[in-house]
């Protein structure tokens, strides 16, 4: 009793600790997308994602190579919380030009944790207008969501989201 | 009843020259990933539309390509500048080799 009450004290703490830290960060979080509602979408937030994982690194690398990915100009708007993971609302938004000098020759929707992350690329041409696009998707588990849009010019820009999911949509 | 294939192009019912219209695509698909099983615990072979290809006025203006991960039954919607009159067309294609195909007429209101 001697030896471990001590230890189970210090986990005590540390999980106070930990739940301090991750209420914290929720908070930023929360500023960052009322921020994002009211402001041009010119500024990082603190809303990046986790260092990507070995298969979406290389998607990455083959679709963008060493050029920057700039968190700005791209909104992806996704539930925080998804209860059915075979149907997932996605929301990507941009203010970039589409024009015929400059415009988003493509937008990438990559679902970290899903078996084949980069779920779908949309190729399009200055007719468009805008970028706002909708459409459902299905995730595996809980993920990170990058959507990355990259422009003729050879800018690429992105927004991310972070997805909770319990019910596989995948198999 | 699921017909695969089955689709529907929904377009604002007024629209003038120069408008940002909504356009959504519904198609009927089964979006099948191949990792789940049927009832007598068979995988389910993949089965998806993998491309997608949207025509205006004879001109391609987009070109989406998926996966599985897109949701079955799936829709999109996008917004499109109607600078001219003329047919928008779909074009869905799965993975074995399935063409299906829809089209709106896209024709400005007189003022």
């Amino acid at each position: 009793m001697a030896i471990t009450e001590p230890i189970r004290r210090r986990s005590f703490m540390q999980a106070i600790v930990l739940g301090g830290v991750a209420l914290a960060s929720e908070g930023l979080r929360g500023v960052s997308h009322r921020l994002l509602g009211a402001a041009p979408l010119t500024h990082p937030t603190p809303g990046d994602p986790e260092i990507p994982n070995e298969i979406v690194a290389k998607i990455i690398r083959d679709h963008f190579g060493d050029r920057p990915i700039t968190h700005a100009h791209v909104s992806l708007d996704m539930p925080q919380v998804a209860e059915d993971g075979r149907a997932v609302p996605v929301i990507i938004e941009s203010d970039l030009p589409m024009t015929a000098e400059n415009y988003v020759k493509g937008v990438y929707l990559i679902v970290d944790h899903n078996p084949d992350p980069l779920v779908t690329a949309f190729h399009l041409t200055p007719s468009f207008g805008k970028v706002a696009i909708e459409t459902r998707i299905k995730m595996k588990r809980t993920s990170w969501i990058r959507a990355i849009l990259e422009t003729s010019s050879g800018e690429v820009w992105a927004d991310y989201a972070k997805v909770e999911t319990s019910l596989n949509g995948c198999g | 009843m699921t017909e695969i294939g089955k689709n529907r192009i929904l377009i604002p019912e007024r629209i003038a020259r120069g408008d940002m219209i909504r356009v959504q695509a519904l198609v009927q698909h089964p979006m099948d990933t191949g990792f789940f099983r049927d009832a007598n615990a068979n995988l389910i072979p993949p089965y998806f539309i993998n491309e997608v290809l949207v025509t205006y006025a004879g001109e391609q203006v987009a070109q989406f390509e998926w996966t599985s991960g897109i949701s079955k039954d799936p829709m999109v919607s996008f917004e499109l500048r109607a600078d001219r009159e003329g047919p928008l067309a779909f074009t869905w294609k799965d993975n074995k080799g399935g063409v299906y195909q829809g089209s709106v007429n896209i024709a400005f209101a007189a003022t």
